[in-house]
């Protein structure tokens, strides 16, 4: 069963809320780094979240390459979409 | 998939590192049964790497090296994620002559651009002619060496599988020849490659195996660490394989987002010996639940070292105590201190002692620079762990601003002279010479003082800042600010503010002419998200008019001076007040 974007979108979203005040818009654009502040540690527990959530294995080489968050629900529904 | 780890009883009798060589070592372990085993994130046995067939691995792909024409003691590059075959690269260097040195893996968000130019400042600074990475780092790697005239050769270790066998004869290593290079900073520009030759290297693998953990039969070792740390290489590869011990390893990655897998393999295969730094041990206590100590038994843990940074005394009560209903015995604790610059350890506690410490009054550290033992109850104090005695070989002094070596009790720049010390940084003169003083003894940049033979450290010089175990240099973070159009060189400072529950956070202060709020907010943004990429780590950027940076007589900012003047403006008698604000 492929996830459809925003239903990853979705998911996410409910995990990152605990890096921002319940007054700040999380959306596809949103910066990790300068929005939400994500820091090295943050961002482990995050990962370990991600891989909970979506029963999956987060290459780390691959967040090399994301700064946003639609770019992390790319990497998520790639990772996914390989596994199958 | 492996089933079966190597075995903790070895078949052959026990040789504490009484090799000339690390290929020497080798060729003995690889007569017996232990090895190296990978787990993965979820604890299954992923694959098994005995001693023997790392040896025979080692040198098939040492032939191979030979085969792509580099001559005898050039360099090669290698990045080093936790996995066989960085081992088998390594030593197959070694067996063809060649230098190795290990490359960090990213580990940051958006991180790419940055990490690609830290690889080339390594691959320049160690001017490697060939590099490695596998297959999920293998494209950063090209990226980095693109355009470079002295590497010949770029690849992942099944595409050298592939290349042609050499008939060329591997020649034994020779004691004065450079067995690696250890890299000691994630800069972006001028990271320093640290030579450490085979004799150093056995001279400090003996002092760890014998005298720092009294290796015996029956011992076990677990590792997260990773493989370009000299606390993972030196200590966790290197000096296991060197006494014929088994290791488990953990990744990095998997231990930094489960911690408690680690504790879990200490337990499952009855490990004796696994080291950390302070804030391994404190990410274990943060995240454990108390279902978890239930299926828990540390209970065969009898050195747990601590390394590697600053060792709070709290860091390690609160690990005991959580961990003292899985068996945990807080006796195991072994405090030691080291760098990379001496190989890896200079002073060890007495194992079996847990760690002691000595309490000392906090103003007259401050004012007088003398650790003075707190004799009433109610002052201010502060707590030093004892980090124990110099490895044989070696010796440990406390001097002054003149370099006069100081008595007991009194904190100045820590210095080691001995046998495993760096020959220099490769191909930099100038830094050597900065370091290594006249008498071969080491700047080792740690402030500490001495008591009755012991050594404690009481904190870093201002030119590096620890933030969550990880050494930054307060150079690197001025270095990326001056790369920005607005900051000129030598109007950036940086260094880090910690606050009483020991979080530090990195402070950058800008002398800026930008009049413009929104300019002004573009470069802080731009600063801080740089940071991040290159440092994992946040930061407050402070724009403040020209000239109000202190400079000492000859031009060079104070990084000490800067740090003063930020608390007085920001009036932080409550540090922690800066550090939580940060964000917003």
């Amino acid at each position: 069963m492929a996830s459809t974007y925003n239903d990853i979108l979705e998911r996410l979203r409910f995990h990152l809320r605990q890096f921002t005040g319940p007054d700040v818009e999380i959306t596809a654009q949103t910066d990790l780094i300068n929005e939400l502040a994500i820091d090295s540690v943050k961002l482990l527990n995050l990962i370990m979240e991600i891989e909970d959530e979506f029963d999956i294995s987060v290459p780390i080489n691959a967040l090399a390459d994301v700064q946003t968050v639609h770019e992390l629900v790319n990497l998520i529904q790639r990772i996914k979409v390989a596994r199958q | 998939m492996a089933t079966i780890p190597t075995p903790t009883s070895n078949t052959q009798s026990q040789r504490l590192a009484d090799f000339e060589t690390l290929t020497g070592a080798l060729e003995y372990a690889a007569a017996g049964n232990a090895g190296y085993n990978f787990y993965d994130a979820k604890g299954n046995l992923r694959s098994v790497l005995p001693y023997q067939t790392l040896r025979r691995n080692a040198c098939a792909s040492a032939q191979k090296l030979a085969g792509l024409g580099l001559t005898y003691g050039e360099r090669v590059a290698i990045i080093a994620d936790t996995t066989p075959e960085f081992i088998e690269l390594f030593f197959a260097c070694r067996y063809a002559g060649l230098v190795p040195f290990a490359m960090p893996v990213p580990v940051n968000l958006g991180s790419h651009a940055i990490y690609v130019q830290q690889l080339r400042g390594m691959l320049e600074s160690g001017q490697a002619s060939a590099a490695l990475a596998n297959i999920d780092y293998i494209n950063f790697l090209q990226e980095a060496a693109e355009g470079s005239r002295r590497l010949r050769w770029v690849g992942t270790p099944d595409q050298l599988g592939k290349l042609p066998v050499s008939d060329l004869e591997l020649k034994p290593n020779h004691p004065d020849e450079i067995a690696y290079l250890q890299f000691t900073s994630g800069s972006t520009r001028g990271p320093r490659g640290v030579i450490i030759t085979e004799r150093s290297l056995m001279s400090n693998l003996r002092g760890i195996v014998r005298n720092g953990l009294e290796i015996r039969p029956g011992d076990r070792c677990a590792s997260w660490l990773p493989f370009y740390h000299d606390m993972g290489l030196v200590g966790m590869v290197m000096a296991p394989m060197v006494a014929q011990v088994s290791v488990d390893y953990l990744a990095t990655r998997d231990f930094a987002i489960r911690p408690l897998q680690w504790l879990r393999l200490i337990s499952r295969n009855r490990a004796t010996v696994a080291f950390s730094q302070p804030f391994g041990l404190k990410l274990c206590t943060l995240r454990v639940r108390d279902s978890d100590l239930e299926d828990l038994d540390l209970s065969s843990w009898r050195a747990a070292g601590v390394g590697a940074e600053m060792i709070r005394p709290d860091t390690l009560r609160n690990f005991a105590e959580k961990f003292a209903p899985a068996g945990f015995d807080a006796r195991a604790f072994l405090p030691c201190y080291g760098l990379a610059e001496s190989t890896l350890a200079v002073t060890f506690s007495q194992i079996g002692q847990g760690f002691q410490s000595l309490c000392v009054d906090a103003g007259t550290l401050v004012d007088k620079k003398i650790a003075v033992r707190l004799q009433a109850e109610g002052r201010k104090f502060s707590e030093f762990v004892n980090c124990g005695r110099p490895l044989p070989e070696h010796t440990v002094k406390v001097v002054g601003d003149t370099g006069e070596s100081l008595p007991d009790l009194r904190v100045g720049s820590v210095l080691v002279q001995g046998s495993s010390i760096m020959t220099g940084y490769f191909n930099n003169p100038e830094d050597t010479s900065k370091t290594l003083r006249p008498g071969n003894w080491l700047d080792t940049g740690d402030l500490g003082f001495l008591f009755e033979g012991d050594l404690y450290v009481t904190g870093r010089r201002t030119d590096v800042i620890i933030v969550n175990g990880r050494n930054i240099r307060a150079q690197d973070i001025e270095e990326l600010a001056e790369q920005q159009p607005e900051v000129r060189t030598r109007e950036a400072s940086a260094f880090g503010i910690t606050d009483a529950n020991d979080v530090t956070t990195i402070v950058l202060v800008i002398e800026c002419r930008l009049t413009s709020i929104t300019d002004r907010q573009s470069l802080t943004t731009r600063l801080q998200r740089l940071v991040y990429m290159a440092f994992g780590v946040n930061c407050l950027v402070e724009l403040v008019p020209p000239h109000t940076l202190p400079r000492t007589s000859s031009g060079k900012l104070s990084r000490f001076a800067a740090r003063q003047g930020f608390l007085q403006r920001t009036q932080l008698t409550d540090q922690l007040s800066a550090a939580e604000s940060r964000d917003k």
